[in-house]
C-alpha cells in the first residue's frame, strides 16, 4: 500500500510551482491546509526524511527542499 | 503508411544540463557524445514530427487530477519555462506541438478503447527541456508528447504501457505515407530522487534493463511489479515505463546502447539508446 498525504502534497506542489526553494516553511505558508500536527512539524523544520514517511512525494520533497539535499 | 524514421530513448535530469561542470568530465563527454550521435542520426532521417513518451514531475498533474495517460494537444510546449530554465540552466523556449496529429491519436485512441487524458497546455519540466536541448537544439520539428504518470504511484502498469505504445505505434502506421514520425522516450534508468536513499544509482540494474533491449527481450521488463522497480530502480527508475512504451510502438526493434555513465552528481544512470529494425 503506498502512503499518500493529499494534504503534504497540496501544500508542496503549490510551492514547486512557484519553482521556489526552501529550508522550511512558515506558519504562513500552511496557513487554511488541513495538515495533522506531524506534518506541520516535518514542513516547518524542512524534515526531508520525515516528510518521505508521512507520504510527501519525492518529487515535491526535492523540489521545494532542494537546499536540504547534500547531493 | 507513414513511417517511423526514428525510435530514441534517453534519461532526463535537470543536472545534466544545470550542473555539467559537476559531472566527471569523462563521464560528462562520453554521455553527451551520445546525445550528440543521437542528435546526428535523428536529423538525418528528417522528421516531420517527434513523438515523446515522457512523464510529468507533479508540475503540471498534481494530486487533484492525476492522469494514467494524457495526449498534449497544446500549440506549444514550455521547454522549458522562465522558472524551470534557471534550475536546468537553458534559455527558455517554446517547442511547437502538433494538435491537430495529436487530436487525431485522441480521437482514435478513444475509439478503441485507450482513454487518454488530455491537456491543452503543459510546462515541461525536465523530461522535454533537457533532451530536446541535445536532440533538437534549433527546436524546429513538431512534437507529440504522450505523458505517462510515472512520479505520482500508484501508476499503470509497465505491461498497460507498453500496450498503449503499441496503439501508438499502429496509429502512427494508419497515416499518411508521407509523414516522416521520429518516437523519443525519456526517463530513468535507475535514480533515487527526493527519497532517504537520494544519490543512489544501481549500474546492475540498469545493464539488465539496457541488455533487455538491447537483445528486444522486453517481455521480462512488462511483469515487473511498481515494488521490485523502486527497490532496484529507485522511484526515478519508474520512469522506463516511457522506453518500454516507445518499444511497444516498434515491436522487435533493438536497442544500440551509445552511452551509459552512472553519474553520480546528476543522481542518475544515465543512458543514450537508438532503437532500429
Amino acid at each position: 500500500m503506498i502512503r499518500t498525504s493529499y494534504a503534504l502534497n497540496k501544500v508542496l506542489t503549490a510551492i514547486a510551482r512557484q519553482h521556489l526553494m526552501k529550508e522550511r516553511l512558515t506558519d504562513d505558508e500552511l496557513a487554511g491546509h488541513a495538515l495533522s500536527e506531524e506534518e506541520r512539524r516535518a514542513l516547518k523544520s524542512g524534515d526531508i526524511v520525515g516528510l518521505y514517511r508521512l507520504g510527501a512525494n519525492p518529487y515535491l520533497i526535492r523540489r521545494v527542499f532542494r537546499p536540504r539535499f547534500t547531493i | 503508411m507513414a513511417e517511423i524514421v526514428a525510435a530514441l530513448l534517453t534519461s532526463h535530469a535537470p543536472l545534466i544540463t544545470g550542473k555539467p561542470e559537476i559531472g566527471k568530465p569523462e563521464q560528462r563527454d562520453r554521455l553527451y557524445a551520445g546525445f550528440h550521435e543521437l542528435r546526428r542520426r535523428l536529423a538525418a532521417t528528417r522528421p516531420d514530427l517527434i513523438v515523446m513518451f515522457v512523464n510529468d514531475h507533479l508540475q503540471n498533474f498534481a494530486y487533484n487530477n492525476l492522469p494514467a495517460f494524457c495526449v498534449g494537444l497544446a500549440d506549444a510546449y514550455d521547454a522549458p519555462s522562465a522558472g524551470g530554465a534557471r534550475l536546468m540552466r537553458l534559455a527558455p523556449r517554446k517547442i511547437p506541438g502538433a494538435p491537430d496529429w495529436s487530436m487525431a491519436l485522441l480521437e482514435q485512441a478513444l475509439a478503441a478503447g485507450i482513454d487518454f487524458a488530455y491537456s491543452y497546455e503543459i510546462e515541461s519540466w525536465d523530461e522535454l527541456s533537457v533532451p530536446l536541448h541535445f536532440l533538437t537544439p534549433e527546436g524546429g520539428v513538431p512534437i507529440a508528447p504522450v505523458y505517462t504518470n510515472c512520479g505520482a504511484p500508484p501508476l499503470p502498469t509497465p505491461r498497460r504501457c507498453h500496450e498503449v505504445g503499441a496503439f501508438v505505434g499502429d496509429f502512427v502506421r494508419s497515416r499518411p505515407a508521407t509523414e516522416r514520425i521520429a518516437l523519443v522516450a525519456t526517463g530513468g534508468v535507475s535514480h533515487w530522487v527526493g527519497t532517504p536513499e537520494t544519490g543512489r544509482i544501481n549500474p546492475d540494474w540498469d545493464h539488465r534493463v539496457l541488455d533487455h533491449i538491447a537483445r528486444a527481450d522486453i517481455e521480462p521488463l512488462l511483469d515487473w511489479s511498481w515494488a521490485e522497480i523502486e527497490r532496484d530502480g529507485g522511484n526515478g527508475g519508474q520512469e522506463i515505463r516511457n522506453w518500454l512504451a516507445l518499444l511497444g510502438a516498434v515491436p522487435g526493434w533493438k536497442g544500440e546502447v551509445l552511452a551509459y555513465e552512472p553519474v553520480a552528481e546528476w543522481i542518475t544512470g544515465c543512458a543514450t539508446v537508438w532503437v532500429r529494425p
